[in-house]
């Protein structure tokens, strides 16, 4: 039942004041800016170019690089922790010895500041001094270049946000887990169907929006990742691991270029839109199968 | 709760899943005992290649902890301080603003024509541009005498039959989560220029307590209307309404009925608000400098000042990492009852 009250107002206006706010304020003004050439240092005049920072963002093949990178993280990145989470809520589900201990140590490393959790990985990562390394030479291989060869590198940044984000899949991808009815399993049980044909037959498709929905969070979080290549590479070697956002970053508070980085975060914008957009209308038929 | 999944495997592939758990487990683990074990290492512990175990292969020492706390690497102590102030009023303000609109959402009904919104975007822009172009006003002047303008304008709007959908509750809470999934650098950027021209004006935003809170604030308000919304949506809604036949008001209904009983809700939404606040980098990046610099900050400027001292690092960045370990263990407790069940739904 829906109620109608006038005080319904006072509810409801502090929160949307504030993120208007916090969240119309900068869009307009950042809006307004990209189109104009507007620079801090060395301080120039505002002048109107129109389209022209958008134009040459697109002709520049760093914009292009960052695009790449951010894309390759997030798509591995994701892809791997939804296919690890999914494997670790399913046996955690089936109650294995421990699981109670487990579920305190899976919760961890999404609690930690991305900042600290990439501090330990360029230790680890180190090729002299870390344990990686020694691991390696342990079974006779050679030392590994992880964060001064750009393969490697984005390899390594791909490792720690697997690290960091599995658990918040598990949890996601559990939690979705409990509610399955028990019922159709008994039928399938009876039916003499084996775990895989359960498994493919009944509890995926059944979890199929959870995961959708999981896998989206996930993605449009990654495309934001900033904190972890900051500070285990700087994007470094030269641009090879460098992201939408730390681009912004550089172009924007290291050399004050407030136009082009005004239309460089609406172009990050756009492009997270559009990639929102697809994998909806992509799932959208199979999730309306279902219903 | 169920088990099914596995019933009908051997008990072989039941080791063998088992095994696999808990190699993800060592994975998990093994970070974090490493960065424990070095907090306390010496020097020597560490440029001497890997060790492993404490009084093993190294003498743990008490020194980088002693260091930090001194100050020899930053202040350290304030930073502390500064995380904790700015965590926890964000997240109690965030928790308490959202769960308010969060129970309008679910119990009251809310209508917005879409022209208004779109009259109120048109208005903020254009008025925006006009008073900056024509009238010679500062960037932020213009944009704070354009916003209540347009706003007025929209409330004034939503009352006329205007052409175009009519947007409910759910709109409106689409609205809200979908601040989530801006980039935040685009926030970030514009917020931090605006906050610096409003400095300008004489009211210091940048590198203060209010501007960073106020940031905070308006970024975790989306997280917590959204699971916020579930725990209210969950209480019976027989208990207000016999509250209501007594002509109890609905704020009174709101603090003595509803608020209690969706305790552990409120206290986990806090808790997870407040470890978003404590691990964000982005915005405190932009928008402090000295004074009230979070943790973050400090810890990720550790690697470049000292080079490889990674003692000192591990102990800067456990720090950081041991009051979010604490809640971890709390919010676990809290997500047996199925806490964040309904978010995703």
């Amino acid at each position: 039942m829906m109620r109608n009250d006038p005080i319904k107002h006072v509810f409801i206006w502090p929160a949307v004041l504030v993120v208007l706010a916090i969240s119309i304020f900068p869009l307009i003004y950042s809006f307004t800016t990209s189109f104009l050439s507007y620079r801090l240092i060395p301080p120039i005049p505002p002048r109107v170019v129109w389209l022209g920072n958008y134009v040459s963002l697109l002709q520049e093949p760093r914009f292009w690089n960052a695009i790449f990178t951010t894309t390759m993280i997030a798509f591995i990145a994701v892809g791997l922790q939804y296919v690890i989470g999914f494997g670790v809520a399913l046996a955690l589900n089936a109650r294995i010895p421990g699981e109670r201990l487990f579920r305190v140590a899976l919760l961890l490393p999404m609690l930690l500041a991305p900042v600290a959790v990439a501090l330990v990985a360029r230790m680890i990562f180190n090729p002299t001094m870390g344990p990686l390394n020694q691991l390696l030479s342990m079974f006779g291989l050679a030392n590994l270049p992880f964060l001064t060869n750009g393969h490697w590198a984005l390899a390594c940044i791909i490792a720690v946000e697997i690290w960091q984000w599995t658990p918040f899949i598990i949890l996601m991808m559990l939690a979705g887990l409990q509610t399955l009815p028990e019922d159709v399993y008994e039928a399938a049980e009876l039916e003499n169907a084996s775990a895989w044909q359960q498994f493919w037959g009944i509890t995926f498709p059944m979890m199929l929006p959870i995961s959708a929905a999981v896998v989206f969070i996930r993605l449009i979080e990654s495309y934001k990742i900033m904190d972890t290549v900051f500070v285990m590479t700087g994007g470094g070697p030269g641009v090879d691991t460098e992201t939408l956002t730390l681009f912004a970053y550089q172009e924007g508070f290291k050399k004050f270029n407030l136009g082009y980085t005004s239309a460089l975060s609406f172009l990050f914008l756009i492009a997270i839109t559009i990639i929102g957009v697809t994998y909806l209308a992509l799932l959208r038929p199979h999730l309306e199968k279902r219903r | 709760m169920s088990g099914q999944g596995l019933t009908g495997l051997s008990s072989w592939s039941r080791r063998l899943v088992t095994a696999g758990v808990l190699v993800w487990c060592l994975i998990t683990a093994f970070p974090l005992y490493w960065v424990v074990v070095t907090a306390f290492k010496t020097p020597p512990g560490v440029v001497g290649g890997p060790t492993y175990i404490p009084f093993v292969d190294f003498t743990p020492t008490l020194q980088p902890f002693i260091d930090l706390y001194q100050g020899i690497r930053g202040e350290f102590f304030r930073t502390f301080l500064n995380s904790t102030i700015v965590g926890m009023s964000a997240a109690a303000i965030a928790t308490a603003v959202g769960a308010m609109a969060a129970y309008a959402l679910v119990r009251f009904e809310f209508r917005v024509r879409f022209g208004a919104g779109l009259i109120f975007f048109l208005l903020a822009l254009g008025g925006y541009l006009l008073f900056n172009n024509s009238f010679g006003f500062t960037r932020p002047q213009a944009l704070l005498l354009a916003f209540p303008i347009a706003l007025a304008a929209a409330i004034l709007a939503n009352r006329l039959p205007l052409p175009g959908p009519i947007l409910g509750n759910e709109d409106i809470l689409f609205w809200f989560v979908s601040q989530r999934m801006f980039p935040p650098i685009v926030t970030a950027f514009a917020l931090y220029l605006l906050y610096s021209e409003i400095g300008r004006l004489g009211f210091q935003l940048i590198d203060s307590y209010v501007g960073l809170t106020l940031c905070y604030v308006a970024f975790s308000l989306p997280i917590v209307v959204w699971l916020m919304r579930d725990f209210f949506e969950a209480i019976p809604i027989e208990v207000e309404e016999a509250a209501m036949v007594d002509n109890v008001p609905s704020w009174r209904i709101f603090l003595g009925i509803v608020v209690p009983m969706s305790m552990n809700g409120l206290l986990a939404t806090f808790m997870i608000t407040l470890a978003f606040v404590w691990n964000e980098f982005l915005f405190a990046l932009f928008l402090t400098n000295s004074r009230w610099q979070t943790l973050p900050i400090l810890v990720a400027g550790q690697n470049s000042q000292r080079g490889d001292e990674w003692w000192a690092i591990s102990a800067a960045a456990l720090v950081a990492i041991i009051p979010m370990m604490i809640m971890a263990g709390l919010l676990s407790r809290m997500m047996r009852s199925g806490l964040l069940l309904g978010a995703i739904k």
